[in-house]
């Protein structure tokens, strides 16, 4: 799965994590909303710790900043939630990605690869959907679907090891 | 919000019973085990129906609707009897000291709830 | 956004006269001369052809001609429909199926073999049918008696704890009510006493209960109130007001007539000027309005609605009502009565609607029921066994879609009992067993849940032969020793099976296993009872709603959870020394019994520290029960179901969430899987001691 270069002009919408700009695809957006009231659902797995209420429907929140080895500083008034509609293993999945800041929907323009300098390690490459240019800068787009996929094919405990689970649960 | 029965009866095992089934259903309970208990609980907490036995120390369950019906804060509140006894003189002692009705025992559970039902709804 | 394409409608409607067609030709096995099936397969067949022939069907339209023509003779009393007829005209009914489904495939030389067939057993069937016999009809429903009950409360009877509102909401649950409130000797305000009901009733009631039925809802009362309980004819035509006016003795029958005989107007029209009441009068139109819903109650009009719009409707309720909860949490510290009363309307409303939507998508299990009959009609014959199938509780309601996701689970499951479940006829007549093997399906309601069950009075599971095969996949540790509960539900895992050969009946990749994921996926549950010899029990559970809980709302740490209030069993307080005793597991001593409890709070890693009295939910499932620790029980909760997201799937503690009065979500405890974590850590534990 090698990154690749963006071949034709793509809508996106630009935004922050720990200082680090990068961009969703624009028609995956669904809307974007000021912080809500989190629900913390025990066991789950770190970086989609949580779950919240959009309009009558429950959405996980992922927190990219944990599958990034990222810093977690505190929210702040520009912390926004992307509500994103994605195929995670070919079922449409609505999720919300959590932000520092929300900058724009913008266009991003064709690059060649030549052009990509060396990308920050935070991004492993599989994790890189495409990379495209924006004025000067390079701007990562991830591949969300592959990133909240990768976490969710970690194998689940088998029937007879549900036990097990359950203490180890409880041992924590 | 779910309705709150006080179940006043000397037999611990008769008031467990009570609360179980009752508790099944979505009702809380409280729980006395005179009719002098039962008259103080009632007028420290606010209960949406009583069920009672007949014969107990302390104010038995006649003495206990009478006091009770005095109370304006319990008029109008189901009082119901759970008592052994059938005897229709004693039935109509009851419901002249103001009961709502009567259960005899030994009881169903399905029967309670009926009865519960019926006087307080759901 | 959905367009209906006319085929479709076709394919729908041919469908379902296939399947009545089936319905009536099964019937008409047992009673040959009854001419209302005929006229009934015959209609089937003549709409089938007509229909066929317009939507392009015309391969259909052609053999369908064939096939209606036979039964027109059948119809007319020409010949008789005897039993090859009808098998004939069942496999007739099959290859249409074919012709509307894949017509391409449907094949030219089966449907010419079975006309001719039935081109010979027309000409051979004798003509000994009396034409114009027909056997005893079917009989008309019966109409239900309508009762007019009228009642009014003794003196001093609200003092007393009763309440009125209660009494009519006991009515409205025998059958169809309709009640009117007379409230003629209501007193002038000065002179209310507010604890005094002055009001009567009377009430219309439409019902399939006894009269004891309708006295037992005034039990507490019958000896001082006025009641009085009369049947109005059935079957009566529907009075005119006037007359309905008459007989309560609102206005005397000579004084209408005097009234009308001087005003020359219709006799409705006096009763007006008769001073009755309007009280009286609008009573009487309301009475008179139910006995005519009443009467055509029977000629129930519907209409098909695709799933998808009810799925969305019922989408939008819940929304409703969970915007609704906010809306009374928002204003629950006004004090304008205005607002006050118009939000205790809408609650009304989307309680009302919510009760509305949830009934539209039940369905009878009796549709399912229905298919199954010819199921066993041809295991029988491919078995060469003699089976019976028997049916109860046809009229048990489900969800719409849970009923369809039961069709193959329970398909899987009569075709088990038949084929291994019960012996052959040899084997039978030896084991002085009746020859016909009996299949019973039943179904009924059991509080929040459906039961559902198959049972088989075959040879029954045997014990030693599962074992060992338990043994030979590696599902069981040999030697191992297991309760009759326990071993049975190996049968259950997948990569078992006892069959010696995959039959071409059972064996087609729906294994055990399979009916038990359906039925999970579906929140229920299933477990098999067996008796050597005498058969094999397999009971469903499934809850009543998918969407709706009724919940325990309890706080744990600074977490909201709701526990589904059909598994709670009682709340107790956990004592100090329950508490110190241990951290991690332990047992409870409730009434003699040892209940294993868990602390929520370890398990869902609250930081903050524990409340002081910590409360413990003892919650059930299935035969065993097991205690939660949480700090504290806040109080019921009533809502809307949502689904985990698939980014979830793994968290195994918590079966949903639902969003509370305030907007944040709440989870919702998977109680089988508390109560499953109870049970292990008790066997481990005792194990160990």
């Amino acid at each position: 799965m090698k990154v690749k270069a963006l071949d034709h002009p793509l809508e996106v919408l630009t935004m922050a994590l720990q200082g680090e700009v990068f961009a969703l695809e624009a028609a995956h957006v669904r809307e974007i909303l000021d912080l809500v009231p989190v629900t913390e659902v025990p066991g789950s797995q770190p970086f989609v710790f949580g779950i919240i209420n959009v309009r009558g429907k429950v959405v996980p929140l992922a927190d990219l900043r944990l599958k990034f080895g990222m810093e977690q500083k505190p929210d702040t008034i520009d912390t926004r939630i992307v509500v994103i509609e994605i195929d995670i293993d070919r079922v449409p999945t609505v999720v919300g990605i959590r932000a520092d800041k929300v900058y724009e929907v913008t266009e991003l323009a064709p690059s060649t690869l030549a052009d990509v300098p060396r990308v920050g390690m935070r991004w492993r490459p599989e994790y890189i959907r495409f990379i495209g240019k924006r004025g000067n800068d390079f701007i990562v787009v991830p591949d969300i679907a592959r990133i909240l996929s990768l976490n969710s094919t970690e194998p689940t405990p088998a029937v007879s090891d549900r036990k097990s689970a359950g203490l180890a649960l409880a041992s924590r | 919000m779910s309705k709150t029965i006080l179940s006043v009866d000397d037999s611990a095992s008769v008031r467990q019973m009570v609360q179980l089934t009752l508790q099944g259903a979505g009702y809380q309970v409280i729980q006395a085990s005179d009719g002098a208990e039962g008259l103080a609980k009632a007028q420290s907490t606010a209960v949406d129906m009583i069920v009672t036995d007949l014969n107990m120390p302390n104010m038995n369950g006649l003495s206990l609707i009478q006091e009770l019906r005095k109370l304006p804060s319990y008029r109008g509140v189901p009082i119901v009897f759970l008592t052994t006894e059938s005897d229709p003189e004693a039935k109509k002692k009851a419901k002249d000291a103001g009961a709502t009705g009567w259960i005899t025992k030994p009881f169903q559970k399905d029967q309670l709830l009926a009865v519960v039902k019926k006087v307080l709804g759901s | 956004m959905m367009s209906v394409d006319a085929t479709d409608t076709f394919r729908q409607e041919a469908q379902e006269l296939l399947e009545h067609l089936e319905h009536a030709l099964l019937d008409l096995e047992r009673t040959p001369a009854d001419g209302d099936l005929i006229d009934s397969a015959f209609r089937a067949l003549h709409t089938i052809k007509g229909s066929g022939a317009m939507f392009g069907f015309d391969r259909l339209a052609a053999f369908t001609h064939h096939v209606e023509t036979a039964f027109d003779l059948v119809r007319k009393g020409k010949i008789a429909a005897t039993g090859a007829l009808i098998a004939l005209t069942l496999a007739a009914k099959d290859q249409m199926r074919r012709l509307i489904e894949a017509p391409e495939q449907a094949d030219e030389e089966t449907g010419q073999a079975i006309l001719d067939q039935l081109q010979a057993a027309v000409d051979s069937a004798a003509v000994t049918a009396k034409p114009g016999e027909s056997a005893a009809s079917i009989g008309t429903e019966a109409a239900l008696p309508t009762w007019r009950v009228r009642f009014r409360l003794p003196k001093g009877a609200m003092a007393t704890g009763s309440n009125p509102l209660l009494l009519i909401d006991e009515l409205h649950s025998l059958g169809q009510a309709t009640v009117v409130a007379q409230t003629e000797t209501v007193p002038p305000l000065e002179e209310l006493d507010p604890t005094e009901c002055y009001v009567g009733w009377d009430a219309l009631l439409t019902s399939d209960q006894p009269r004891e039925a309708i006295e037992q809802v005034f039990l507490f009362l019958l000896d001082d109130m006025e009641l009085s309980i009369e049947r109005i004819d059935d079957g009566a035509e529907v009075e005119r007001v006037g007359e309905v006016l008459i007989e309560p003795g609102a206005v005397t029958l000579a004084a209408a007539v005097d009234t009308m005989l001087t005003a020359q107007e219709p006799v409705d029209q006096p009763l007006a000027k008769a001073s009755v009441s309007d009280n009286k009068v609008s009573t009487a139109l309301d009475e008179q309005e139910h006995l005519r819903a009443a009467a055509s109650s029977k000629r129930t009009s519907s209409i098909r609605v695709p799933a998808e719009r009810l799925d969305e409707m019922m989408d939008r309720v819940g929304e409703l009502v969970i915007a609704q909860s906010r809306l009374r949490q928002l204003t629950a510290a006004t004090d304008d009565s205005q607002i006050k009363s118009v939000v205790e309307e809408i609650e009304r409303l989307a309680d009302e609607l919510q009760d509305i939507t949830m009934g539209v998508r039940m369905v009878t299990i009796g549709t399912l029921f229905g298919r199954f009959r010819r199921l066993v009609h041809d295991l029988s014959r491919d078995l060469g066994k003699d089976i019976e199938l028997i049916t109860s509780g046809e009229e048990t309601e489900l969800d719409k879609t849970v009923t369809e996701r039961l069709a193959d689970p329970l398909v899987h499951l009569i075709r088990n009992a038949s084929d291994h479940g019960l012996e052959p006829p040899a084997e039978r007549a030896t084991a002085g067993k009746p020859a016909k093997g009996r299949i019973s399906l039943t179904a009924r309601h059991a509080g929040a849940e459906v039961l559902i069950t198959v049972k088989d009075d075959g040879r029954g599971l045997d014990r030693a032969r599962i074992q060992a095969r338990a043994e030979e996949n590696g599902l069981l540790a040999p030697g191992t020793k297991l309760s009759d509960e326990d071993l049975f539900k190996v049968i259950f895992e997948p990569g078992f099976s006892t069959a010696q050969a995959v039959t071409n009946l059972s064996g087609r990749g729906v294994g055990m296993d399979v009916v038990k994921r359906t039925i999970e996926e579906l929140r229920g549950s299933i477990d098999i009872r067996s008796t050597p010899g005498d058969g094999s029990e397999v009971t469903l559970r499934l809850p009543l709603t998918l969407a709706i809980i009724d919940g325990l709302l309890v706080r744990v740490g600074r977490g909201r959870y709701v526990i589904p209030l059909s598994a709670v069993e009682e709340c107790v307080e956990l004592t100090e020394e329950d508490d110190t005793r241990s951290t991690g597991r332990s047992f409870l001593n409730i009434r003699d019994e040892l209940v294993p409890f868990i602390r929520l709070r370890e398990l869902f890693n609250s930081p903050t520290p524990p409340d002081r009295y910590q409360k413990v939910v003892i919650v059930s499932a299935g035969d065993s029960r097991v205690g939660l620790v949480v700090d504290q029980v806040i109080g019921d909760h009533q809502t809307v179901i949502k689904s985990m997201s698939k980014l979830h799937a793994d968290v195994k503690a918590f079966s949903g969430a639902t969003i509370l009065g305030n907007g944040t979500v709440a989870l919702i405890i998977d109680v089988p899987q508390m109560v499953e974590d109870g049970r292990a850590y008790e066997e481990q534990f005792l194990k160990a001691s």
